[in-house]
């Protein structure tokens, strides 16, 4: 399978999307803690003020899937603020669905990424991988990422809902 | 003591990039510093803003030695959580040593989560360095969680050349 097409995101695709978040939640062993929908979905990206850019991959019909799927794998990104270098863009998920690895549909929405990045005066592209998924740390580092957490020492941080409104309440 | 904490103006951007310096000297990271006012200004005050920052400033008649009134800070800007929804990542706290112990952390905090209240945020992130054992109790008294330690997650980063090389890598 050689031809597939990247494209922005559309409103249509939010069905598409939420499905691939969570075959990627499922991977890394965290699909329970989707609760996001396709309306959120819908309403975040595609409304007044869109919270993240979707980028999708796409393959003609005669390489569907084995359920009849197109849209084989999504990055979703937006852009950040280091008080230090400025502007960043920050890939917050990339997922290419199993049987579509390996045809180079991961590197090309990578470089189409720097390729934002860069155009848009980035200074940067930042994310996150877990500690065990050696694969992807290894098709990152491989193309040339730095491990910020291991080099640098920074530890990644959650407050959750409960706890931000004691804290807006707080004097 | 009294102080007060405002949405930051663009004429605060000079005290923004003092203060964003004297942080980075703390962390250990002051020659990453690439950024000056000019830029914080631009990037925070145009039609499309990177970032959202608040002040923290106190009388005249508490300035500090060097005669300055904004004694602290916080730099946030919203991110996407494709499993949670709309999330907030406060990318700088700070307040000059001087001023600590008066409770303005925690009210430069409280406003960053009020906002993220007000904007339907499900959770506040932020990154804290892990020799960084002030900060790190102050945010787990909060009721922070480390994701790193908990659930693996590593800061990973295309940076500079690294992202030229991939914004230029061949199909």
């Amino acid at each position: 399978m050689d031809k597939f097409i990247l494209r922005r995101a559309e409103p249509k695709d939010v069905s598409d999307i939420l499905r691939l978040i969570k075959e990627l939640a499922n991977f890394e062993k965290m699909e329970d803690q989707v609760i996001l929908t396709e309306k959120d979905l819908l309403e975040d990206g595609f409304g007044d003020h869109p919270f993240y850019h979707c980028m999708v991959a796409e393959v003609p019909k005669q390489h569907q899937s084995a359920d009849g799927h197109v849209i084989v794998g999504f990055a979703m990104y937006y852009f950040t603020y280091d008080p230090w270098i400025g502007k960043l863009l920050y890939l917050e998920d990339f997922y290419v669905m199993k049987e579509y690895r390996g045809f180079g549909i991961g590197s090309e929405i990578l470089k189409k990424l720097s390729e934002t990045a860069v155009r848009t005066r980035c200074s940067s592209m930042h994310f996150i991988v877990a500690e065990w998924n050696k694969p992807s740390i290894d098709f990152y580092k491989r193309r040339g990422a730095a491990d910020l957490s291991l080099e640098e020492g920074w530890r990644l941080f959650k407050i959750d809902k409960q706890n931000l409104l004691k804290m807006s309440s707080e004097e | 003591m009294k102080f007060t904490i405002c949405p930051a103006k663009p004429e605060d951007c000079k005290d923004i990039e003092r203060m964003i310096m004297e942080l980075a000297v703390y962390e250990k990271m002051p020659d990453q510093v690439k950024i000056s006012h000019k830029e914080l200004e631009r990037d925070g005050f145009g039609p499309n803003p990177f970032y959202q920052c608040v002040v923290a400033e106190v009388p005249e008649e508490h300035m500090s030695k060097d005669g300055h009134t904004k004694v602290g800070y916080a730099l946030f800007f919203y991110t996407y959580s494709t499993w949670k929804g709309r999330t907030v990542f406060m990318e700088d706290l700070y307040v000059m040593p001087e001023y600590r112990g008066k409770g303005i952390g925690k009210a430069l905090m409280a406003t960053v989560a009020k906002v993220a209240k007000e904007q339907h945020c499900v959770r506040l992130q932020f990154s804290v360095l892990d020799w960084n054992k002030p900060s790190l109790d102050f945010y787990l008294a909060k009721g922070a969680e480390d994701l790193t330690a908990k659930e693996g997650w590593h800061f990973l980063r295309f940076h500079g050349i690294a992202l030229d090389n991939l914004a230029q890598e061949a199909p």
